[in-house]
């Protein structure tokens, strides 16, 4: 048997399988059980690890919620959401009667200890029976607002780490972690009374799609790219994440966050770092999230007096997605019809290190805009020199574009001589595909991230100074736009490419967004 | 080179030719592989065709079926619709040729005819009859990649047999087996027992592997995998010697339908390992372990890999499988 450098045997038979090791044997419990996320995504992605045979050997599925009745009825009900949501389709038998009998359901109130004190039991019961050995995946998929409530009644239910000495305990927080940089550092303080970093795993799916785990594969795995990933070549970057739908739901809490608190403090801040990061010196998760943290130190705050010059917001009015008419933000139900929350959002980032100095990070996250789209464009610089004279005139400059949603893949502009007697030039598109490339398609982000989770890999997860340092960049741009009501919102039709401000703002460089 | 053959038959060249101007018409701007395929059984020509035309409908390239079975007596020219007006166009162009009673060197001028230059080619070779070598043969010079099912038409070892020894005699060309590629959820279902760190140095401790499949590639293929992952030696035509020295005893049976694995039982010092297809549901697997380390019994999806899948797995993996040519070594050594 081999072993590994912490002295543990490794398993000969799993070298060539899909996943290196299965993880150890645990519980993994839900709180928000009844909630949306855990319907459409959380209980599919366990059902789909299970059906891979990525899940341990024994473990125990636990859904904790305010609401519901019993086991029996949240198996049913994680049936029917199984059958609805799962990407391998309805769930089968005699699989899921097996898989049902690790499922058990706690019923309480997230203030009430005698609720904790049952989940406990549950616990304890589950090891007993099914053989968990003592280990615990806490998953906190409920409101922001009760994550520091649950992180006290964990411990003082004796469910913290430092009261388990028979296994390990971790914690999945949803994003987002706090609303802003002062509550975001109270939670990490109530976070950090119970748990050590390494027991925390804030989650960002972002970082659990293919594409995006693919970007480190591109820059460090290829020679030809990473050589020009610099000042010397690269004009500008964009980074898009474009939605068509509105708020949904999720009215509520959509209104007190808006698009730079959901989208650019988390997702796009972190497809910056990976693009913009230096290469780690391994790759395991420390080496990767020191130099995500690096990039983010490095991009430089924005003065207040710059907002209104270096950033967009905009509100969604009514318009039509895909031919159908849609209302506007104001009219979304749990929206105040005076909102002043913004649903697109523009940054300008510089980030002030050696690498990039002078190059601008164009970031815009929005709704209801013309299509879903999530990508990283690197335009490079200009010739130096036109060679071609005239009929050099309409070649535009080389463009990397790494797709992440809808299409996955990644494409590269360059320009190339029109068939015929004259030497005429034109830009054209050489793409990859991840779904013709591979054959396979890509599973869903929450299934690669509690299994990373469970086997105790957290470098898709983001450390608490990446959080915190997130935070420090939006807050300029955030305390502006409160104090300032956008007397323009809406200002973009639904379906549209956005506010008519961020094409400006891009226009006063002299360049242009990308048509999302 | 099979580029050097002297074309003896003006039939051969003018149907090259007229095929190359069929092809002309809709000229595939970009292909990444040549795939040739040989068909000589009647029985899977159209389960092959089919698996291809999967492949082709996705991956831009030039597909050349060579159909030794006399259903069809023509050659046929395809090639896909493309779409401006789509980001996306996968140009793919498909030619099948009858090629029943034709000499080794024109099918071979056929294919060196009609393969695009400078992209990889790639043999699926469906057929080990007999008369079908010297086809082989001429073809082999022109491939960077080997394709085969040595379960796809036969229950017994002659397939693996053949394929061992063209592996040791073409070291160099890739080489693939559907047989082997279906067999991943297998050794993933062997692997899950011994990743629990309790059990993991139980695997230094076994003394005993049977395997019921209903042909016999899936049987070596696993023996041979776990040979070679374990460090065990063929010492008889049933048994391993293990690194310490200890005699593992190795039985087959042969037991369900050709290409699928029904069990495989383990015995170590202190405990059994058993994983078998249940009764009531034949893509899911009843898995146990009795003795010292005994576990409940619990049920594991036996994936379903589609064929078609397999196929694109084996064609768009660069490069040689290491573990697949080990274990094809391992079992080879059981065949003696």
């Amino acid at each position: 048997m081999t072993a590994t450098a912490a002295g543990a045997a490794v398993n000969p038979l799993r070298k060539g399988l899909t996943v290196d090791r299965i993880a150890d044997p645990c519980n993994v419990i839900f709180f928000g059980a009844t909630g949306d996320l855990m319907k459409r995504m959380l209980m599919p992605a366990m059902w789909n690890l299970r059906l891979q045979d990525i899940l341990p050997t024994t473990f125990g599925i636990v859904g904790f919620s305010r609401s519901g009745d019993g086991d029996e009825q949240f198996r049913d009900d994680m049936r029917k959401a199984v059958d609805e949501f799962s990407r391998t389709g309805a769930a089968t038998e005699p699989l899921w009667s097996d898989f049902a009998k690790h499922l058990a359901f706690v019923q309480g109130s997230f203030d009430d200890a005698k609720a904790f004190d049952a989940l406990r039991e549950q616990l304890e019961k589950n090891d007993r029976d099914l053989g968990t050995g003592g280990n615990r995946l806490f998953y906190l998929s409920t409101p922001p607002s009760v994550f520091a409530q649950i992180v006290r009644q964990l411990d003082a239910a004796k469910l913290g780490p430092r009261d388990n000495a028979a296994g390990w305990t971790r914690i999945i927080i949803e994003k987002p972690f706090g609303t802003d940089l002062d509550s975001a550092r109270a939670l990490e303080t109530e976070v950090a009374k119970v748990f050590d970093e390494k027991q925390v795993y804030r989650i960002d799916h972002y970082l659990g799609k293919e594409p995006v785990q693919d970007i480190m594969a591109l820059r460090f795995a290829n020679v030809i790219f990473e050589p020009v990933w610099n000042r010397r070549y690269v004009d500008s970057v964009q980074i898009t994440a474009a939605e068509t739908v509105g708020v949904e739901q999720r009215g509520g809490y959509y209104d007190n966050a808006g698009a730079l608190r959901d989208m650019i403090q988390n997702h796009v801040l972190n497809l910056l770092a990976l693009v913009a990061m230096e290469p780690p010196v391994s790759a395991d998760a420390d080496s990767i999230r020191d130099e995500k943290y690096k990039v983010l130190r490095a991009v430089r705050p924005i003065e207040r007096t710059r907002v209104t010059l270096d950033t967009a917001r905009g509100q969604y009015d009514a318009g039509a997605i895909n031919g159908k008419p849609v209302p506007a933000y104001r009219d979304e139900p749990d929206v105040r019809p005076d909102s002043n929350t913004e649903t697109y959002a523009a940054v300008k980032f510089w980030i002030d290190n050696w690498r990039w100095a002078d190059v601008p990070f164009y970031v815009r996250s929005g709704k209801r805009l013309a299509h879903k789209m999530s990508e990283i464009a690197i335009t490079f610089r200009s010739l130096p020199h036109r060679l071609f004279g005239d009929a050099g005139d309409t070649i535009g400059n080389n463009v990397l574009v790494l797709k992440i949603q809808p299409d996955e893949g990644v494409s590269l502009r360059f320009n190339a001589k029109v068939p015929g007697p004259k030497m005429h030039l034109r830009s054209v598109s050489m793409d990859f595909n991840y779904g013709t490339g591979f054959g396979v398609v890509s599973a869903p982000a929450y299934e690669r991230l509690i299994g990373d989770a469970m086997r105790g890999d957290a470098t898709l997860f983001t450390r608490w100074d990446a959080v915190e340092t997130a935070w420090r960049i939006v807050m300029p741009i955030l305390e502006r736009w409160q104090d300032a009501t956008a007397e323009e919102f809406p200002n973009y039709a639904a379906g549209s490419q956005g506010p008519q401000s961020s094409e400006r703002m891009l226009a006063m460089d002299g360049r242009e967004w990308r048509k999302i | 080179m099979a580029e050097d053959l002297d074309l003896e038959s003006s039939t051969v060249a003018a149907s090259v030719e007229a095929i190359r101007a069929e092809l002309a018409r809709g000229k595939l701007a970009t292909s990444t592989l040549n795939l040739l395929v040989w068909i000589d059984d009647p029985a899977r020509r159209d389960w092959i065709r089919e698996r291809v035309g999967i492949l082709t409908d996705k991956h831009p390239s030039f597909t050349l079926i060579f159909d030794h079975t006399g259903v069809q007596h023509q050659a046929t020219v395809t090639t896909s619709p493309r779409d401006a007006n789509v980001n996306v166009t996968v140009g793919a162009e498909r030619v099948e040729v009858d090629v029943s009673g034709e000499r080794a060197e024109t099918i071979a001028a056929y294919a060196s005819g009609l393969c695009m230059r400078g992209v990889p080619t790639v043999l699926w070779w469906s057929g080990f009859q007999e008369s079908s070598r010297p086809i082989f043969a001429a073809l082999l010079p022109m491939i960077d990649t080997l394709l085969v099912d040595s379960s796809g038409g036969t229950r017994d070892e002659s397939a693996m047999r053949a394929l061992a020894a063209f592996h040791d005699e073409h070291p160099d060309v890739t080489l693939r087996d559907l047989a082997w590629l279906r067999l991943h959820p297998w050794r993933d279902i062997v692997a899950y027992f011994f990743d629990d760190p309790a059990a993991t140095s139980e695997l230094a401790s076994i003394r005993k592997l049977a395997i019921a499949s209903g042909s016999e590639s899936e049987a070596l293929y696993l023996a041979g995998w776990m040979a070679s992952a374990l460090g065990w030696r063929a010492s008889a035509k049933n048994a391993f010697t293990a690194i310490d020295g200890n005699t593992i005893a190795f039985q087959r049976h042969r037991s369900g339908d050709i290409r699928r694995v029904q069990s495989v039982c383990l015995d170590s010092d202190t405990s059994w390992y058993h994983a078998e297809v249940a009764e009531d549901a034949e893509n899911v697997v009843r898995v146990w372990v009795e003795g010292t380390l005994a576990r409940e019994p619990r049920l594991v999806p036996l994936q379903a890999i589609d064929n078609a899948s397999l196929l694109e797995r084996a064609i768009l993996e660069p490069g040689s499988d290491e573990l697949f040519e080990t274990a094809l070594r391992s079992a080879a050594t059981l065949l003696g």
